[in-house]
């Protein structure tokens, strides 16, 4: 029967037809190289310029949208201010931002997914950035060692975040996600030897100018300011006091007199700061931290924090917002964070920008170098030059101790709602235990970690889970 | 003459083809001035006379006498032409004698002619005047029957099949119902059958040619089967297809067309995902084929191919939808879709549907190829009839229901709610307090009215809501030019206060034509929807405020934000209603089937088909909606636009071959598939009455996205069914689809399908008296699915949105995708056997279908860690889903009588699914989703040990064994207490219809059953704050809560924090326990409709006939062991309730 059909005049006329219209299938199914609303990796990097769309990309704070500089939703500053009881969270209506003030974040928090997650993304655009760029012949030498250069700084500062959140985490360093997604946790000592390699490359690269406009692509003081920060972490005093003498020794960077100008677009501090490009122009610490209506702000200074400050210290009123609401007829007083100010910013834009890495930082680096390293009184001098701009007179402490323990108290104050600088600063010192079980009840020590989200252990079986969860 | 004509006519197809051409134009010539000499005739005379006569099943010769008495008139007939005639009823009054002989006559195969006092009765023939013939030679004559084949309207039937009885020899009828079956004088009976069509045996005698009518075949075996690329009848059907007629369809009151085939064929799962007019549904094909990533509270759905008129639709069932929304989902990226949403099959008029046909095997699906692996829906619009004697016929239908939720669940009242509450504060030792940020916040304890009570969920949706709808056709023309206009108008409101509604619009045409030599067909349609979805920006869940909370609106009807210092923001819902959401969808189908025959048994055809679907929506959120402290007046504009361009050569071959009929299929696909969505956002408005228009906007945010499918084909069908008994089907298809990188574009898939009729085997009628049929058929082949965005096999890199300022005057660009430039069609093997029964002359019916499908290969987004950047890749993943099942459809004619009839139709499913093997599945990003040899719907969790009577707190076992409050997460094998509770599997389900009619009236009782294990109404409390812990309400059953030791319940002891505390946890790990799921079995009484058709004569004098009133109500009774909330929406109780509808209507022709 088949024999038959196969045989059959029309049907082998009809096969004859199929074959020649199969033929020109290939042609049928062509569609444009790419969508209009994308390009192709190649087109991507086809030469300089275009391939500075892709890393302007690195460096937009979109506001809102999980693409470009990974920080841009205010999540590390609230997540790491309410759990190192800098803020109190008012809010009941989001359980996850609760987690982090009652110091119950568990497994399933969406925001510590997303902490753990965003710079991941962000890794994943630097990383592809370093390989195109190497691998293409296209670019001169000197804009392939800039933009190495710059990228190696990123990666570093991404890494820098993410272990001191988490503890060990993968490591990646390229694109190709069938190896990627396979990576297990390195352990930190790994993640930071990366770090290092990543910002010596970057000092090497770098030029002690900016290579664009303002402060936003970073130059060798702002690898400087990491490589200081990532020091003073490791307790490598020296290594710390050196790199923080460098940037101060630039002569580039002064503290602002007016603690209301430290935030501004153009400030002086700043050593690395991105302008805010995303909706209205407004950072999103000012989006999340100011209320939008005369009810009470989300997000409160703790009542420790503020008995922190001391008496005539002007960053108490510019750094902080009075609020007075009418709570059940009664109006009450709420202190809120207010280093940015700026809640629409369409008018007049690029007023604030997101500030990563201001002078200040590194005088109090130095100081607590310095105090280790036993030289108290160039640390005294740098720790009152950051009071002094306060408002506030010289320190009483006089030994190396006091010293550092006045540059930890200074630190909390001039640091509060920045960077989580708070949240790893009683980490890298030890105290978080003595100083938490006193202000947070329930404290309990594995709770320094944050726990590894268990999406990223349903997709990745080899991610263990930190000690505690 | 006519004898000599109809053999010219036979001869001259065989003829060079030269003068053919001649040949015809001066036929129609012909025909034109006999026609016009015809009418003028007899319109001439016959105007005077009147006739008046009544009868019941009379035979014609007697009516035709009383005419004549009446009339003077002589009848002129041969005795012959009354053989094949069954009695007629007539009831004229006064009716002039033309219009009586057309009302006689009317539907018979004659015609009548006056010439004088005479009438001529002749046989009807075909529309072709037969012109004069040279006279044949004689002996050739004589040893050759010839005839022609009609129907018995009068259309020839090409095709048929005419054997020459207890023999091989055998031909086909040609393109006008002739055959010539040369030197077969001797064997004179001669079988003609064609499909549809009851079978014949004429004996030849004598020279004249055969007049053979056959009569519509009323075995549902014989039943048309519309199949991929053509039809068919169940009686040769070899591959697995399931039918829903209109005739079920429009009993069902119901807007969305999937509604109505939910329960009706087997193997077909339809979930409705909400209750709100417009909203989606999801439907399934014979199980779960895939692995996905996506879990929500609908099990991810493998959705199938919706093909309409032959045109494959372009949005599929995917949403069409950006603004979230009342109906909510929002996902329009043409790709995985989400339950929830605006159904694109919203714009399909059920009243327009013909059929809608399921095509569940490979022999019925591998002819789509890559995309026909979850099944095939077809779905055919209604087409033209040609009028009785050329008349047009206009029929309107109107009905208008009402509608109200179906399945209510009842909520504390303010007494037993305060009372939760403040046993949740006495419980934690706590005082409640006014401190908005403290755990002891209870504004509805202290400063709400204590004895005021609400019922909200009354309030948002205990108002009974309307539907109307109103749907009008024309039908007529001839059988060589048909068409048929319908419109429809639907309006269904939400039972929701305000003024929602959803719209629709929609106009169907279809046109037919025949050439006049019957060689050439073109059918022409269009079908074009307008649907607007007024709805609102939410507020649903609003339903559970306490139901003390206060007046939400003021006197004046105002929002009313505070009360005595209290804020309401998170109580109101007035401010989401007047936020306006609406949806218009315009859809437009479009299709021309052109049909030429080219040869006897040869045609070639084409199907052109375009199909598109926009949408526009405009969100608006007015300053007058929101807070007065922190109002942002904002409007949102969103459109879409789906397209399909669909080609569709293809070549037909029909021959009798042997004892044999042998058919071939040719054909080639091209399809275009385009869409695009763009939604900009208007921000800062300066007043509220611009926020319909972006110029008074501040900013402007716009996004937008593109995405082209092309996909070509080459395919083929090859059958031959031998001697009635024996079938074979072969299927293949070559694939292109664009979706995938170069290398991995083209794909071969195919099938074998056989079938035997074993009734037809000699002595087996002889050897028993109850089975009239039986048949044994199976298939077994390939299908696949390229179900993937397009682009995905290479890396880009785009601009984020309109939204995002350059950096230092630098548009920024951002990776988009990971990329695989491997990955490639997913495949499905299909085995598909069949037994279909028929039992006392067919009027009992039995299928028993087993099938065994495995799709390896599979094709997903594949979850990854974000550490890889991205969190999916489109990838292959070397996983194989099984799905086997039984399905069992049974079709009796109980009772057939005058005036009883009593049909019933069952049809009930049992799939079992499983993965059947996924290698590394353990470093799999699934190893926590999925477990080897258990179904894809697994839901792994914690296993629930029970509440404690003593703490009055859920307990759950460790992997150990051992009673915890807070399980770990993870399988034992990951160091986890989790473990495989149970899955989702639909365990059975069906339809069981009975139809009754009793003189006049006819009923119509339709249950639709399923049973499955799905979340129950407990999960969705303790999904959100345990009860009590929260100012929300809570379905009555709660109060049963633990109150002292010993007490055994199933809700735990109240707590009044929500997270942090040794209750709360264990409350929190409730959801993802065994505790939450149950047995959701249900047995809904889906549809019962009564109808009463008026008698003709009460009408005449309206000028109305086939009158008929009815009520049809869906959902109207539920029997069901699921306490609490919808069995079909499985208890989510902030789910908008499925409806009970209530629809009155009138249908009546003119």
């Amino acid at each position: 029967m088949i024999t038959f059909i196969l045989n059959h005049k029309i049907t082998k006329t009809g096969f004859l037809v199929l074959v020649v219209l199969a033929s020109s299938c290939k042609k049928l199914i062509e569609i444009p190289a790419n969508p209009p609303t994308a390009i192709t990796e190649a087109q991507q990097f086809a030469d300089s310029a275009t391939a500075m769309t892709a890393i302007s990309g690195i460096y937009s704070y979109t506001g809102f949208a999980s693409s470009g500089f990974m920080y841009n939703n205010a999540y590390f500053t609230a997540c790491t201010s309410l759990s190192s009881n800098d803020l109190v969270y008012t809010a009941t209506y989001d359980p996850n931002m609760q987690q982090f003030y009652t110091n119950g974040v568990n497994d399933l928090n969406t925001l510590a997914n997303t902490l753990w997650g965003n710079p991941y993304t962000g890794l994943y655009g630097v990383n592809a950035v370093l390989s195109n760029i190497a691998a293409s012949n296209v670019f001169s030498a000197p804009f392939k060692t800039q933009i190495t250069g710059e990228m190696k700084l990123v990666r570093a500062f991404y890494y820098f975040n993410t272990v001191n959140l988490f503890g060990d985490i993968p490591l990646v360093l390229s694109t190709d996600y069938k190896k990627t997604s396979v990576l297990p946790r390195t352990p930190v000592e790994g993640i930071y030897t990366q770090i290092l390699s990543d910002l010596a490359d970057a000092q090497k690269a770098l030029p002690a100018a900016y290579p664009s406009d303002g402060r936003v692509r970073p130059n060798l003081y702002t690898v400087l300011s990491l490589l200081s920060k990532v020091q003073l972490y490791r307790k490598q005093w020296q290594a710390a006091y050196d790199a923080a003498n460098s940037v101060i020794g630039s002569g580039l960077y002064t503290l602002e007199p007016d603690p209301n100008k430290v935030f501004l677009d153009g400030s002086n501090e700043a050593i690395w700061q991105i302008p805010a490009t995303g909706s209205n122009n407004v950072t999103q610490e000012a989006s999340s931290f100011i209320p939008y209506s005369s009810s009470i702000p989300t997000y409160l200074l703790s009542p420790e924090l503020l008995n922190a400050f001391e008496t005539g210290d002007l960053r108490r009123d510019a750094w902080v917002q009075d609020y007075l609401v009418n709570v059940n007829g009664t109006d009450e007083h709420f202190y809120g964070p207010y280093k940015y100010k700026n809640l629409n910013a369409t008018t007049t834009p690029y007023t604030e920008d997101y500030m990563i890495f201001r002078v200040a930082d590194l005088y109090l680096i130095r100081a607590e170098a310095a105090a280790h390293l036993g030289k108290t009184t160039e640390a005294l001098d740098d720790l009152n030059l950051v009071r002094a701009r306060a408002g506030l007179g010289a320190s009483s402490a006089v030994t190396a101790d006091e010293i550092i323990a006045a540059v930890l108290g200074e630190r909390r104050i001039e640091f509060f709602c920045e960077w989580g600088n708070r949240w790893f600063d009683l980490k890298r010192t030890g105290t978080i235990d003595a100083v938490l079980s006193a202000e947070k009840p329930g404290w309990k020590p594995y709770l320094a970690l944050y726990p590894v989200p268990r999406p990223q252990r349903q997709f990745n079986s080899l991610l263990t889970q930190n000690p505690g969860y | 003459m006519q004898i000599q004509a109809f053999c010219k006519l036979l001869s001259y197809l065989h003829e060079d083809s030269k003068s053919l051409l001649t040949k015809t134009i001066l036929v129609m010539k012909l025909s034109a001035i006999l026609l016009l000499v015809t009418s003028l005739h007899v319109a001439a005379r016959s105007t005077a006379q009147k006739v008046t006569y009544s009868g019941k099943a009379v035979e014609l010769p007697k009516v035709l006498s009383v005419i004549r008495e009446q009339t003077g008139y002589v009848f002129f007939y041969d005795k012959k032409y009354m053989q094949d005639i069954s009695p007629i009823t007539v009831s004229l009054k006064d009716a002039p004698l033309e219009l009586a002989l057309r009302t006689i006559l009317q539907g018979l195969p004659l015609d009548f002619e006056i010439q004088g006092n005479t009438i001529f009765i002749n046989r009807k023939t075909p529309d072709i005047i037969i012109m004069d013939a040279p006279e044949e030679p004689k002996a050739a004559l004589e040893d050759t029957i010839r005839g022609i084949v009609w129907d018995s309207t009068g259309i020839p039937l090409q095709g048929a099949s005419v054997l020459i009885k207890g023999t091989k020899k055998g031909t086909r009828t040609d393109l006008k119902g002739g055959f010539v079956l040369k030197h077969s004088r001797q064997m004179a009976v001669v079988v003609i059958s064609y499909t549809g069509y009851e079978d014949k045996e004429v004996a030849a005698s004598g020279d004249a040619p055969l007049y053979i009518f056959l009569k519509r075949s009323q075995n549902p075996l014989d039943a048309t089967v519309v199949q991929a690329y053509g039809s068919t009848s169940r009686r040769y059907n070899v591959g697995s297809i399931s039918t829903v007629t209109a005739e079920i369809i429009e009993k069902q009151p119901v807007t969305n067309v999937l509604l109505a085939i939910q329960g009706q064929a087997p193997g077909l799962a339809v979930n409705a995902t909400s209750g709100i007019p417009g909203s989606k549904v999801m439907v399934q094909v014979r199980g779960q084929n895939t692995i996905q990533n996506t879990t929500t509270l609908f099990r991810p759905y493998d959705q199938p191919l919706f093909i309409i008129d032959g045109v494959p639709f372009a949005t599929q069932n995917n949403n069409i939808n950006q603004l979230s929304s009342l109906v909510s989902g929002s996902s329009f990226n043409g790709g995985i879709s989400q339950p929830g949403g605006i159904s694109p099959f919203n714009g399909l008029n059920p009243a327009d549907i013909e059929s809608i046909s399921i095509l569940k095997d490979a022999d019925a699906t591998s002819i789509y190829g890559t995309q026909g692996s979850n099944g095939v829906i077809l779905i055919t619009t209604k087409k033209g009839k040609a009028g009785k004697d050329g008349k047009t016929d206009l029929n309107i239908s109107v009905n208008t229901g009402f509608n109200s939720s179906a399945r209510q669940v009842k909520l504390m009242n303010t007494q037993q709610y305060l009372q939760m509450r403040k046993d949740a504060f006495a419980a934690d030792g706590i005082t409640p307090n006014l401190i908005p940020y403290s755990s002891g916040y209870a504004p509805d304890l202290l400063v709400f009215d204590q004895n005021r009570n609400t019922d909200w969920r009354k309030v948002l949706l205990g108002k009974t809501s309307n539907n109307t709808d109103v749907h009008a056709s024309l039908s007529g023309g001839s059988y060589q030019n048909s068409f048929l206009i319908s419109g429809g108008y639907t309006r269904s409101d939400f039972n929701f206060p305000g003024d929602f509604s959803d719209e629709r619009l929609t106009l169907h045409t279809a046109t037919h034509h025949s050439s006049i030599d019957n060689r050439l067909s073109v059918d022409f349609g269009t079908d074009y929807s307008y649907d607007k979805n007024n709805g609102a920006g939410g507020g649903i869940s609003k339903m559970l405020n306490p139901p003390n909370t206060p007046d939400l609106l003021d006197a004046a009807g105002n929002i009313s934000w505070t009360y005595k210092g209290i804020d309401l923001t998170n109580y109101q819902f007035y401010n989401f209603l007047k936020q306006p959401v609406n949806v218009q969808v315009h859809n437009l189908n479009t299709s021309l089937h052109l049909n030429y025959k080219l040869l006897p048994g040869l045609s070639l055809s084409a199907n052109l088909g375009y199909n598109r679907n926009t949408t526009a929506e405009t969100r608006q959120n007015p300053a007058s909606s929101q807070n007065p402290l922190y109002s942002s007046r904002t409007a949102s504009f969103a459109g879409g636009t789906a397209q399909t361009l669909n080609v569709e050569p293809q070549i037909d071959y029909n021959n009798t071959i042997g004892k044999g009929v042998f058919s071939a299929l040719l054909g080639a696909s091209y399809k275009k598939n385009l869409s695009n969505s763009n939604s900009i956002e208007g921000v800062g408005y300066a007043d509220d009455r611009f926020l319909g228009s972006l110029v008074g906007a501040a900013s402007v945010y716009a996004y937008d996205n593109s995405s082209i499918y092309k996909y070509a084909a080459a395919f083929a069908r090859l059958r031959y069914v031998y001697d009635r008994k024996y079938i074979l089907s072969l299927t293949g298809r070559r694939d292109g689809s664009s979706n995938f990188g170069p290398g991995h574009q083209f794909g071969d898939f195919g099938s074998v399908g056989a079938g035997w009729i074993f009734s037809e085997e000699k002595g087996f009628a002889s050897a028993q008296h109850f089975i009239s049929f039986g048949k044994l058929s199976g298939s077994y082949g390939t299908s696949g699915s390229d179900g993937v965005g397009p682009y995905l096999f290479q890396p880009f890199w785009g601009p984020g949105g309109s939204y995002i300022s350059p950096v230092q005057g630098i548009r920024p660009n951002f990776p988009t995708n990971l990329y695989n430039p491997d990955f490639s069609w997913a495949l499905k093997r299909s085995l598909n056997l069949a037994l279909d029964l028929g039992f006392f002359h067919d009027r009992l019916l039995l299928n028993a279908t087993y099938y065994l499908d495995k799709e390896g290969n599979q094709l997903t987004g594949y979850p990854l860690p974000i550490q890889a950047g991205f969190a999916t890749v489109a990838q292959n993943v070397d996983a194989m889903i099984q799905n086997a099942g039984w399905e069992f459809t049974l079709t009796t004619t109980n009772i057939k009588t005058k005036n009883i009839t009593w049909t019933t139709n069952f049809n009930i499913t049992f799939n079992r699914n499983k993965l059947l093997n996924f290698p590394n599945l353990e470093s799999s990003s699934y190893n926590n989703s999925y477990v080897i040899g258990k179904p894809t719907s697994i839901i792994i969790g914690s296993r629930f040990k029970g509440l404690n009577p003593q703490t009055g707190l859920f307990e759950y076992y460790t992997k150990d064994g051992k009673a915890t409050n807070s399980p770990m997460y993870g399988l034992a094998a990951q160091g986890g207490d989790y473990a495989p509770i149970g899955d989702r599997e639909v365990k059975y389900m069906g339809g069981f219809t009975n139809n009754f009619t009793y003189k006049r009236i006819s009923l119509y009782v339709f249950f639709q059953f399923s049973s499955q294990m799905a979340p129950n109404w407990l999960k969705s409390v303790y999904s959100s704050a345990p009860p009590g812990s929260f100012p929300a309400n809570q379905p009555v059953q709660v109060l049963n809560y633990w109150k002292s030791p010993g007490d055994q319940t199933p809700i735990q002891r109240l707590t009044s924090s929500y997270y942090g505390s040794v209750a709360s946890d264990a409350a929190g790990n409730f959801g993802s326990s065994s505790g939450a799921y149950s047995d959701d079995t249900y047995l809904r009484l889906k549809t019962l409709s009564v109808s009463y058709n008026f008698s003709d004569e009460a009408l005449r004098k309206l000028h109305v006939h086939d009158a008929r009133i009815y009520v049809n109500a869906q959902n109207l009774l539920t029997i069901t062991n699921y306490k609490v909330g919808d069995p079909e929406t499985f208890g989510d109780l902030s789910t908008f309730p499925l409806q009970r509808i209530l629809a009155f209507g009138l249908s009546f022709n003119f």
